[in-house]
Formats: structure tokens, C-alpha cells, sequence
């Protein structure tokens, strides 16, 4: 009766420290969703790869979404002809690179703050190694579903944002004259077409509504999400006996594994999984502690139905072994050199 | 989505009530209560640090509002007949939609029925109390202590032994602390731990410290859980083969559990 006590308290406790930061996360990128515009983003982002790739895993600065609103927004990113390296840097880092995730893993990790910092350091690395790796291949394409493809258009006709405007009659595509002297490319992405032909945005107050919409979609699934893996977090403290969890959470190798898999299975979100992270700092390494908190944002059981949205399965393979095999690296060194 | 015939010779013709956007201003008003009881009951100082319960009560203003905000659109388009707003990006569910709400409504009822208990000794022995700070505990650069002995608390006698941990140095100082009693199970009869937990964030990382209290002779040991005011004298004792500081000749008072039951 204690243990079931302890565990309710655990959870609304857990509940009640996180739902502040889901309603700031989700509040956040309801906004930017509606006022940022993408296309102009793009057209600062440099042409290096190197750069590009670090620059994609930024982003999220600007987009403080976690990763269930991050998928959409590479999705689109896509569309509108990001190249390779921003989208899988966003992709990987947005959910951990932005303020709010800082902020609320500044909360909860005080005491501890090598663990804030490195991990951001982390996630940037992993984020901008993993990104570069897939800009080796020129055309993202064959990794990509067909149903996103066709939307992007032929590969000839996507232009790299950011390249000086020269008379888009100069290169070859299908055109329709428009009025003004301008012309509208129809074999670029539909999604360029699209925005060339869109009608005056929407009023404010419309635009209002879609945010308001927007933000009580996003809180009502990470909100059910949270709940889900709050009760998980609590159940396992009172329930699992703490012999088991300490024998397991010590081992430098062990501990990192388990807390992979826990973040892979639990699929918290991003800007209050430090919370639960939290309750097993006493119990786990810091290397595992971390590990949790850089490889669940960028892959999760939840996350891979997203992904799925915008990669074929091969491409997540690959996507979930480098950054499994990086987290793991990387977390590992700190456990044995730095604990 | 449900029709919902109209009775009366209404103006308009009938029109279904957007229920599933009812249903969203409903969870997100029950959330909001949920919020408001635990800050009116004072249970909030269960489950979080004080210092961040500013967070908890932004959220509380934030999901009223939602809620209010989201009835009134209801109610608006309702009256004017207007359709939802448009699709502002493609979305992809995760969980299905009901499931999600009926989730979020579920634990917002239960959390407006349910009243929240601090931790107690069965988990403080389960957690591993002691007076020593482990790795990831808090461990402030500075904390003030007044020259007075006897204004520590447990935690500021934790964390002062965790500095200068001889025994022998404190020995004949008074020690005014109050706490909740536990049993340790090894120690001899006439002693008991008096402890509390200590928080950093939440109700999640609450881990417990205390002191051993020696009984005097002839007094009965009190019952695990009993919240006590300990007047005592600091003398030194060998317990679990560990020499360590303990609280003697004390003087026990049961005292009712506090508003604010951790330390921090």
C-alpha cells in the first residue's frame, strides 16, 4: 500500500514538474510553426557541408519542438529543398538543441550542470557526424518515401537555397509566364510552387485558430505520451526491487545500455524527459543518465512511426545504428575517463 | 462526430455540436483544476521544490485559459455556424485520439480525487537513508549556518558532517531537530533513525539523510512514521560497526505532520 502511495505521488509529481514545460514546448512551436517562415531560413543556411550540417542541427534553436513536432518540420524542410545536411542535423538535434529542453534540463540537472551542457555537446556531435555521413549521398532520394518524392520533384529542377537568382529561364523545366515578367517553374518542388502561387497568407485571427488547434492537438498526444511514461517512471522506482537497478545502473557498460533501451522504449518527449532521467540519478552513472537523454530525443519506439512518414526503413536502420553506436561511444568515454 | 437533433423551432437548421472540441476544452479545464487543488490543498509541497512552483502554477493559468478559450471558440463557431479552422500542417497521430483523451481526462479525474502522501519511513529505508551524501547529492558551495547549534536542521547536519565528517568534533553541542521516526533494522533497541527527505527538484530525486537518536532509558521506541521534536545533546556511538555522531539525552515530543514535510 505504501509502494502503490509512493509510486501516485511519484507520478503527479512528475506530472505536475513536466506539464509546464510540455505547455511552454507546445505553445512555442505552435507560434513558430505559423510565423516562421522556412524558405527564408533556408536561404541563410551556408553551403559547406560541414557548416550546413551544423547549422541544420541549430535550427531547433529557432523551432523549439520536440520530437513529435520535429518530424513534420523536416518533412517540410524537405519539400521545400533543404539540403541533406540541415534536414538530418534538424532532425537529430531540434528535439534537444532549443532553449525550452535547455532550460528544463537545467531545472532538474543543477546540481549536475557537465550533464546540461554535455548534453547539447553530444547531440551537436552526433547530430552533424551523422548528418554529414548521409550528405555523401548527392541525392537523399532512394532513402526517402515516394509519397515525400514526388512532392520534392525531379532532382535536375530542385535548386540549392541560397544560390544567386539568375533567370530561372536559364535553366532548363517546364514554365508558365506569369503576370509581371515573372515565371513559375512547374517541374521545381510542388511544395516551391505551391508557395509562388499560394493565395495572401491567412488573416490573424484565422491564423489565431490554427495555432490555438495546433496546440491542443500537440498537448493532447505528447500530454497522453507523458502521462504513459510518467506512470512507467513510477512504476519501476517502487516496484523493481533497487538491489536489481543498482546492480544494473552501475556498471559503466551495463547502465548505458539499459537507459538506451529505456529511452528507446519509453519515448518521452524531449522537454521534460529530464525529469525522468532525474529519478534515476541516484541510482545510474552520469554516462547513462546522458545516453538516455541524447539518443531518446533523436530515436524512440514512438518517434520511428514519424520517421516512417519521411524515410524508408533502410534509412532508419541506418539512422538508429550510427546514432546508437555514437551515444553509446560517446557516453561510454565519459563513464570511464570522466566519472 | 454526433448529430445532435435541435427540439425547438430553432432560427438555424440543425447542426451537429463539435463535441470532439468540447471534449478538448473539458481535459484541458479538468488539468487546470487538477493544477488549482493541488496549489489550494497545499499538496503541491509534496510533490515539488518550492522554488519551482512558480512553474506549476503558470501551467495552472495557462490550461484555464486553454480550456476557457477553447469552450468560447466552440461556443462562437457554434453560434455562427463557422466550420473548424483550417488544417494549419499535416499531423500524424500517435496515439489514437481517443485513447489520448480519454487518458488525459482519466488521470485529471483521478488527480482531483486523490490526495497526494509524503514519503515515509518504509521508503526512506528502502532508498538507503544515511548521514552521508552520496555522488549526485547536493552539495551547496556555501550554506549558511548561524553559530547556533541548535538551529540545524537535519539536512544542515548532514551537510555539515558531509564537510568535517570526525564525530568528536561536535560532541556536547544541543541539536534541535524534528523529523518522522524509522527503524533500522541491525540497530539495538534503544535507537532509532529521526529523518527526512530532502528534495533538489521533485517528489522523484526526494532521498532521505538522518541521525540516529539514542532512547532514554525506560522510554518506549516510537512507532516508524511518528513525526517527533528532538531536544537532544550530540554524543558519539559505534552503530553498524560505523563510529558516528548520534543524538542523546533527548527529550521527544510527537508533533503533528508539517505543511511542508521536506527539507531542501
Amino acid at each position: 500500500m505504501t509502494q502503490l502511495n509512493n509510486g501516485i505521488t511519484l507520478f503527479f509529481s512528475l506530472l505536475v514538474e513536466a506539464m509546464p514545460f510540455l505547455l511552454l514546448g507546445v505553445i512555442f512551436s505552435s507560434a513558430l510553426l505559423l510565423f516562421v517562415d522556412e524558405q527564408k531560413l533556408l536561404g541563410m543556411i551556408p553551403k559547406n557541408v560541414v557548416l550546413a550540417a551544423l547549422a541544420g542541427s541549430l535550427i531547433g534553436f529557432m523551432f523549439p519542438v520536440c520530437e513529435c513536432g520535429n518530424v513534420p518540420v523536416a518533412r517540410r524542410l524537405l519539400t521545400k529543398g533543404a539540403p541533406t545536411a540541415v534536414a538530418i542535423g534538424f532532425l537529430l538535434a531540434a528535439p534537444t538543441v532549443n532553449p525550452i529542453v535547455f532550460w528544463a534540463t537545467w531545472i532538474a540537472f543543477r546540481e549536475q550542470p557537465e550533464i546540461v551542457f554535455l548534453r547539447v555537446g553530444f547531440t551537436l556531435i552526433i547530430a552533424t557526424t551523422i548528418a554529414i555521413i548521409f550528405s555523401t549521398q548527392a541525392d537523399l532520394r532512394p532513402f526517402l518515401q515516394e509519397s515525400l518524392t514526388r512532392v520534392m520533384g525531379d532532382s535536375a529542377a530542385a535548386t540549392e537555397p541560397g544560390e544567386p537568382l539568375v533567370s530561372p529561364l536559364l535553366s532548363s523545366g517546364t514554365f508558365l509566364m506569369q503576370s509581371q515578367g515573372q515565371v513559375l517553374q512547374l517541374s521545381a518542388p510542388a511544395a516551391t510552387v505551391m508557395a509562388q502561387v499560394a493565395t495572401a497568407p491567412p488573416s490573424l485571427s484565422i491564423r489565431l485558430r490554427m495555432m490555438m488547434d495546433n496546440m491542443v492537438l500537440e498537448l493532447r498526444e505528447l500530454g497522453a505520451v507523458l502521462v504513459i511514461g510518467s506512470a512507467i517512471a513510477a512504476f519501476v522506482q517502487v516496484a523493481i526491487p533497487r538491489e536489481v537497478i543498482l546492480g544494473l545502473g552501475q556498471g559503466p557498460v551495463t547502465s548505458i545500455l539499459a537507459m538506451m533501451a529505456l529511452a528507446w522504449v519509453v519515448s518521452i518527449c524531449s522537454t521534460v524527459d529530464s525529469f525522468f532521467a532525474l529519478s534515476f540519478a541516484s541510482t545510474f552513472t552520469s554516462g547513462a543518465l546522458l545516453a538516455f537523454l541524447v539518443f531518446g530525443p533523436m530515436i524512440d519506439l514512438k518517434n520511428i512511426s514519424l520517421l516512417l512518414t519521411v524515410f524508408k526503413g533502410r534509412a532508419i536502420l541506418y539512422l538508429f545504428v550510427l546514432a546508437a553506436q555514437l551515444t553509446f561511444l560517446l557516453t561510454l568515454v565519459m563513464n570511464l575517463y570522466a566519472g | 462526430m454526433t448529430s445532435l437533433p435541435r427540439t425547438n423551432g430553432s432560427r438555424r437548421p440543425r447542426r451537429s455540436l463539435p463535441w470532439q472540441a468540447l471534449i478538448d476544452a473539458t481535459m484541458l479545464l479538468l488539468w487546470g483544476l487538477m493544477f488549482l487543488r493541488f496549489t489550494i490543498t497545499g499538496k503541491l509541497y509534496l510533490l515539488l521544490h518550492p522554488d519551482y512552483m512558480w512553474l506549476a502554477h503558470l501551467a495552472t493559468v495557462l490550461l484555464l485559459t486553454m480550456g476557457i478559450v477553447r469552450g468560447a471558440q466552440v461556443w462562437l463557431s457554434y453560434r455562427q455556424g463557422r466550420g473548424p479552422a483550417p488544417r494549419s500542417q499535416e499531423h500524424i497521430a500517435l496515439l489514437p485520439r481517443q485513447l489520448s483523451v480519454g487518458l488525459l481526462i482519466a488521470i485529471a479525474v483521478f488527480g482531483l480525487i486523490y490526495t497526494p502522501r509524503p514519503f515515509a519511513s518504509e521508503t526512506a529505508f528502502q532508498r538507503g537513508i544515511t548521514d552521508v551524501l552520496g555522488q549526485t547529492r547536493s552539495r551547496p558551495q556555501r550554506f549558511s549556518l548561524s553559530g547556533n547549534s541548535e538551529d540545524r536542521t537535519i539536512v544542515d547536519w548532514v551537510r555539515t558532517l558531509n564537510v568535517y565528517p570526525e564525530p568528536d568534533a561536535y560532541a556536547g553541542q544541543k541539536a534541535q531537530v524534528s523529523g518522522f521516526v524509522t527503524h533500522i533494522p541491525g540497530w539495538p533497541d534503544n535507537y532509532f533513525m529521526i529523518s527526512r527527505f530532502v528534495l533538489t527538484c521533485c517528489a522523484a530525486d526526494a532521498y532521505p539523510v538522518g541521525l540516529p537518536v539514542e532512547l532514554p532509558a525506560g522510554t518506549p521506541r516510537p512507532a516508524p512514521d511518528t513525526w517527533l521534536e528532538i531536544g537532544a545533546t550530540v554524543q558519539t556511538a559505534t552503530l553498524d560497526g560505523k563510529r558516528q555522531i548520534t543524538l542523546g539525552s533527548a527529550t521527544l515530543t510527537e508533533i503533528p505532520e508539517p505543511r511542508t514535510p521536506y527539507e531542501y
